[in-house]
């Protein structure tokens, strides 16, 4: 009852309307500061801006991007790439961890996340120079 | 409209094709692209380089002819992220009148896990073609006026955005921080479509049959005229192929999209589900 009456009084949709949309910014903010701190963390790991991750590991990174699309990889194909580039079942478990993981596991398909393509860029345009 | 891995092998090397490679991450061409394929790069040469528009008609025209698309010939597209920018470029070059355009199913996702050939030799460019390009067609492309105008007339809007753009619990999708409007949510009446509802894992486009009963379950009238609009008009162009293209769907893109209408003084925003 409660609810159907705060969906149908215009007050209580402004105030949703109001919430939703600071709950966007909040996001946004929150996305935008993890991104800073991973930066300065990366930092002070004296490293730079990202850590040097080995060809292979970019490699990796490339075919799940290349033969994923929008949708990743299927689990099959996953082990596939990793073998291809010379990672067990156990090396492979470290593109999944931390907090700037390059892949997360969506529905038993692997995806990049943002620090992956991050990474991708980095690596697509150290071939630039 | 749409062409196979196996049909594009088999023609490779034929004068009459133009390939083109168009992809989010331009960088990807340099690993290895489809032998004989141009680069185009959407932020460079598939928009004006000041104003925030489509390229006028002189600047399409150095683009054909840098390409080499003289009358006769046939541009075949293709790219990354299931072809997104491929029909960015495929509606572009539709409005500024290129009849003989076809897209490569699947895009570089499908032709690399066929295992098909690659190559980091760029062709050449041709420079010395010319090529007349007619006047930019109007009735495939929509500006904010012609949505303010469809909601009025009821021309159906598609968004083709994610659910959570749709709703407005999210300014963008993460990873795009540049793209986000001043304001969340979807333009009010607009049907909630996403464009991968089109395509399958693989990112190829469904078969037909397939492709109607999701549109219908959507609530698409594929009788009646619509306009797709998503973040910068992208991931729209892919759904206006489909429905244009494919469907035969009188479409018009909105590629203002989202960031335009969400950040534009006093437009109207709805929010939640609903349309």
């Amino acid at each position: 009852m409660a609810a159907d009456r705060a969906r149908s009084h215009p007050d209580a949709q402004h105030a949703l309307a109001a919430i939703r949309t600071e709950l966007s910014r909040v996001r946004s903010s929150v996305s935008r500061i993890e991104r800073d701190l991973n930066e300065l963390e990366a930092g002070e790991r004296g490293s730079g801006a990202q850590r040097r991750r080995p060809e292979r590991y970019l490699r990796v990174l490339i075919d799940v991007y290349e033969r994923g699309g929008r949708h990743g990889v299927a689990g099959e194909e996953w082990a596939a790439i990793g073998a291809r580039h010379g990672y067990d079942r156990r090396g492979l478990g470290g593109f999944f961890t931390g907090a700037n993981a390059p892949l997360r596991r969506i529905e038993g398909r692997v995806l990049l996340t943002v620090s992956g393509e991050q990474l991708i860029d980095g690596y697509l345009a150290g071939l630039q120079r | 409209m749409l062409v196979d891995g196996a049909w594009l092998h088999d023609r490779l090397g034929d004068d009459e094709l133009v390939i083109c490679e168009v992809d989010e991450r331009p960088l990807i061409y340099r690993l290895g692209h489809i032998p004989g394929a141009h680069c185009l790069d959407w932020r460079l040469d598939l928009q004006d380089p000041v104003t925030r528009d489509v390229p006028d008609q002189e600047a399409i025209s150095r683009l054909w002819r840098r390409i080499g698309l003289a009358p006769g010939r046939t541009v075949v597209f293709y790219g990354d992220k299931s072809n997104w920018y491929a029909c960015f470029a495929f509606w572009l070059f539709r409005l500024y009148g290129a009849t003989r355009l076809l897209i490569l199913d699947g895009g570089r996702q499908a032709w690399v896990r066929e295992q098909r050939p690659l190559t980091r030799e760029e062709p050449v460019e041709n420079a010395s073609t010319e090529v007349r390009v007619p006047r930019r067609r109007r009735d495939l492309r929509a500006g904010w006026r012609d949505v303010q105008a469809a909601i009025a007339d009821g021309v159906q809007l598609l968004d083709v955005r994610t659910p959570a753009e749709y709703r407005g619990d999210v300014l963008t999708e993460a990873g795009y921080p540049e793209e986000a409007a001043q304001r969340p949510g979807h333009i009010p009446g607009a049907l909630s479509v996403p464009w991968d509802i089109a395509v399958g894992e693989d990112g190829r486009i469904l078969a037909d049959e397939a492709l109607r009963a999701r549109m219908a379950s959507r609530g698409v009238d594929l009788a009646a005229p619509a306009i797709t609009y998503c973040r910068i008009g992208e991931r729209s162009a892919h759904t206006w192929f489909v429905l244009h293209e494919l469907l035969g769907v009188r479409t018009r893109n909105y590629d203002g999209s989202w960031t335009e209408w969400g950040s534009m003084i006093g437009m109207p925003v709805s929010l939640g589900e609903r349309p």
